[in-house]
C-alpha cells in the first residue's frame, strides 16, 4: 500500500503515538505528507469562531505532542487546529479538500452503557470517507 | 444570522436550502430520525433530532443565542408552543410561524408571535386576484393595527356607477387611497370623485367593516 496524502485526525487519547507512528512508517515508502488535525467541537449554544481557551491550549498541547512523536520517527507532519460542529463531517471535508488518499485514525476501547461502541465519529468517517481509512484499535487488556 | 428552524418537512428543508445559500448559520430540529439523516446528507450537519417543543432541547440547539425562530411543521400547536418558548423563555427576537389553519392566525397574533404565515391564506390571495369575478382582492394586511389594504372592482351593472364618493355610504374608519381607472395614471380619491365601470379602488378597511365596504362601493 502507497499512499500520498495522509490524513490523521487526533484526539489526545492514548491511541494518538501509535497512530501517527503508524502514518510515519507507512509515508517513509512514499514520502507521503502527513496532515494532522485536531476537531474541536462546539456546543451550539456558542458561536462557532468563539475562543474557548482551555481546549484550545489542551489540543495545542496534543499537536505539539504529535510534533514531536513525528520528529522521533524521524518525519515532519503539519499540524491544524479546527473548531466545527460535528466531528465526523469536518474530517470528512477535510479529507476532501486536501485531497488525502488516506484517513488514519485511531480509538481506544470504550463502552457505553456496558456495550462497546465506537462513538459516532469513526462511523460517519467510514461511512462518507472519500479515500481509504485505516482505523487503528488500540489493545486495551 | 444564526435562524433555527423547527420542522424539516418540504417547507423546511427549502428554505434550510435557501438560507444557507444566503450565508447564514442555521440549524433544523426534527423529530423523525429518517428525515434529520436525509437532511444532514444532503445539507451537511444542520439538522438534529429532537422535538423543537421541549425547553432542554432549544437550550442545546442555542436558541439563547439564535436571532431568528421559524417554526414551519406541519402543526399548528407545534409551531405556536415552539415560538412561544422562544420568544420568552429564549428571548428571540424574531419569531415566525407557519399557521397552517387560517383561523389560528389571531390567536399566534395575540400569543406574541411576530410574523404569521398561512400557505392558505395566501393561496386564496392569489385566487381572488386572478378569478375576475371575485370582487375583493386582499393586497396586505397590517395585523398590528388590525387593517387590511383591499381591492375593489367596479363591475359594470353596477348601482354606484354615477355617484360621488360623499354619496357612498361607506363605513367608519374606512378609507379609499386609490383609484385605477383604465389607462388613466391612478390618482387619489376626493370626495367628488364620481365611480366608473371598471374601476378599481385601492382602499384600507378592517376585517369587519370589509364586507360593508364591498356593499358600498358596488351596491347592493
Amino acid at each position: 500500500m502507497e499512499f500520498n496524502k495522509i490524513l490523521v485526525p487526533v484526539t489526545g487519547t492514548t491511541a494518538d503515538d501509535e497512530v501517527i507512528k503508524l502514518a510515519c512508517q507507512l509515508a517513509k515508502k512514499s514520502k507521503a505528507k502527513i496532515w494532522t488535525v485536531y476537531v474541536l467541537t462546539v456546543k451550539r449554544t456558542l458561536p462557532l469562531d468563539v475562543e474557548i481557551t482551555p481546549d484550545v491550549k489542551k489540543a495545542e498541547e496534543v499537536l505539539d505532542h504529535i510534533t514531536i512523536v513525528a520528529e522521533d520517527e524521524g518525519y515532519e507532519v503539519e499540524t491544524d487546529l479546527l473548531q466545527a460542529r460535528e466531528a465526523g463531517p469536518t474530517i470528512v471535508d477535510e479529507a476532501v479538500e486536501r485531497e488525502a488518499d488516506l484517513i488514519l485514525m485511531g480509538v481506544v476501547y470504550k463502552r457505553i452503557f456496558g456495550q462497546f461502541s465506537l462513538g459516532s465519529v469513526v462511523p460517519y468517517v467510514l461511512q462518507n470517507a472519500p479515500c481509504e481509512v485505516i482505523l487503528y484499535h488500540q489493545y486495551t487488556p | 444570522m444564526y435562524i433555527i428552524i423547527i420542522g424539516g418537512g418540504q417547507v423546511g428543508y427549502y428554505l434550510a436550502k435557501a438560507l444557507l445559500d444566503e450565508g447564514h448559520e442555521l440549524l433544523v430540529l426534527e423529530k423523525d430520525a429518517a428525515r434529520t439523516a436525509f437532511i444532514c446528507n444532503e445539507l451537511g450537519s444542520v439538522c438534529i433530532r429532537g422535538d423543537g417543543c421541549e425547553m432542554a432541547t432549544l437550550e442545546e440547539a442555542g436558541a439563547g443565542r439564535a436571532e431568528m425562530f421559524v417554526a414551519v411543521t406541519g402543526d399548528d400547536e407545534d409551531n405556536l408552543v415552539s415560538c412561544q418558548a422562544a420568544k420568552h423563555k429564549f428571548n428571540v427576537p424574531r419569531t415566525v410561524a407557519r399557521v397552517n389553519n387560517p383561523k389560528n392566525e389571531t390567536i399566534f397574533k395575540k400569543m406574541g408571535i411576530d410574523v404569521t404565515i398561512s400557505s392558505t391564506k395566501i393561496i386564496l390571495e392569489s385566487i381572488e386576484e386572478e378569478v375576475p369575478t371575485h370582487p375583493i382582492t386582499h393586497l396586505l394586511d397590517i395585523q398590528e393595527q388590525g387593517l387590511e389594504i383591499v381591492e375593489i372592482k367596479i363591475p359594470p351593472h353596477a348601482t354606484t356607477i354615477g355617484k360621488t364618493v360623499k354619496e357612498l355610504p361607506l363605513p367608519a374608519g374606512n378609507t379609499l387611497s386609490l383609484v385605477i381607472r383604465g389607462q388613466q395614471k391612478p390618482f387619489v380619491p376626493d370626495e367628488d370623485t364620481v365611480l366608473e365601470a371598471e374601476d378599481q379602488i385601492v382602499a384600507i378597511t378592517t376585517p369587519e367593516t370589509e364586507e360593508a365596504l364591498e356593499t358600498a362601493l358596488r351596491g347592493s
